[in-house]
């Protein structure tokens, strides 16, 4: 710590009265609040107060002269100095008036402003997310869906038919608009696709498990069976049981050559209410011995 | 963080009627949402540099509204300033 007397500029026999001018002097020229854009300002200030702090103070002078202290002694800290708010933000203090009468100057103030919050005049948008949930047949089929922006805007989005679920869709252009010149920035929409009650996707191919009755397995038939695009005519061919797998090509997820296919699961179901006419007849009819479904489990 | 009037006489080291001469001079400027006053720590620095004005530094209240309002003045010349050179600098690297 320096000797305050020489910080102060000022002989050890000054007068409290001199040691209260030098300090002034020095204060005025090195405050930091007068002196915002001074880096060194702040030690110099805080230096020349700690000097005025023991050497203003009579009894800590005297104890200072005799040699009972040195000059480290603890002076109340400095600050906040109001320069280190002034910068920031705005504020109720902000004077521009300083100014006004430069030629356009709003204008190159807007325009300074805005840069600084980051974006240069060509800077693209920014790119808006959005999720959007499906029904399966749409995302075979593909459809347009129409999604309510947050500022009441409608966007349509197409959905291409096989869409996958977990694709994004990159709308280009469609997100949010560039502050300056800019392109505007891409709308990406995250799709959901809800499940099915009875068709599941595998890849390109639609599986489903069609129930058959007791007659249509064991005689054979042409029945009515779903498809994403509708129903077609299927026949089961005679003695069909549960677990048999009838493909219906092309009948699966459009892709670029083609479609997949549908893969039906025959499953044979019996009445459900007692039917005594089949009760009946099955009474009077025995399998033939040679027919065990559990041979293999003995 | 907002301080309340209260809190800022104590931590500003002002009595009441000082603190409504220097709101009354617009020396300080306190938020007002209704529901009374609210100090920043903005103000309460500018509080005591009102203090070191006029105790250390031997400025008069004349002085003292001087002085804010040139510095509140420089505190915008020179935010920009900077403004002005970071755009300038921002120009010379493209």
């Amino acid at each position: 710590m320096s000797d305050p007397y020489k910080v102060l500029e000022i002989e050890r026999s000054a007068t409290a009265d001199a040691v209260r001018k030098a300090y002034r002097r020095l204060a005025k020229k090195l405050h930091p609040d007068l002196n915002p854009g001074n880096k060194d300002s702040e030690a110099l200030f805080k230096e020349v107060s700690n000097a005025y702090d023991l050497l203003s103070d009579a009894e800590k002078r005297r104890q200072f002269d005799a040699g009972e202290i040195d000059a480290s002694g603890a002076a109340p800290p400095r600050g906040p100095f109001y320069k280190d708010f002034a910068g920031a933000g705005d504020h109720a203090y902000e004077n521009h008036s300083a100014f006004t009468d430069f030629a356009g100057a709003e204008d190159i103030f807007n325009e300074l402003f805005r840069r600084q919050s980051g974006h240069s005049r060509n800077t693209r948008g920014r790119n808006q997310t959005y999720r959007l949930a499906i029904e399966f047949l749409e995302a075979i089929n593909g459809a347009v869906k129409r999604v309510t922006l947050p500022d009441g805007g409608v966007l349509d989005v197409a959905i291409p038919p096989g869409f996958q679920a977990g694709q994004l869709l990159r709308l280009r252009g469609k997100g949010e608009a560039s502050v300056g010149d800019g392109e505007a920035g891409d709308a990406l929409v995250e799709i959901s696709v809800n499940p099915h009650p009875y068709f599941v996707r595998q890849g390109d191919d639609i599986h489903i498990e069609l129930p058959i009755t007791l007659s249509e397995a064991v005689l054979g038939a042409r029945i009515r069976a779903p498809t994403p695009t509708g129903v077609v005519m299927l026949t089961v061919p005679k003695g069909s049981n549960t677990g048999a797998v009838l493909r219906m090509k092309g009948r699966g997820v459009p892709r670029q050559d083609g479609h997949g296919d549908e893969l039906i699961k025959l499953k044979v179901v019996l009445p459900q209410v007692a039917d005594a006419a089949l009760e009946a007849f099955l009474g009077a009819w025995a399998p033939s011995p040679d027919c065990d479904p559990r041979r293999d489990m003995q | 963080m907002s301080i309340d009037t209260s809190e800022f006489l104590i931590r500003a080291r002002l009595d009441g009627e000082t603190l409504e001469l220097w709101v009354e001079e617009e020396w300080l400027i306190p938020s007002d949402a209704g529901c009374g006053r609210n100090f920043s720590e903005a103000d309460l620095a500018r509080a005591l540099l009102i203090h070191d004005l006029t105790r250390d530094l031997g400025v008069n209240d004349e002085g003292v509204g001087v002085i804010l309002h040139l510095l509140d003045q420089v505190h915008a010349l020179r935010k920009v300033l900077a403004h002005t050179m970071d755009a300038t600098a921002r120009n010379a690297v493209r």
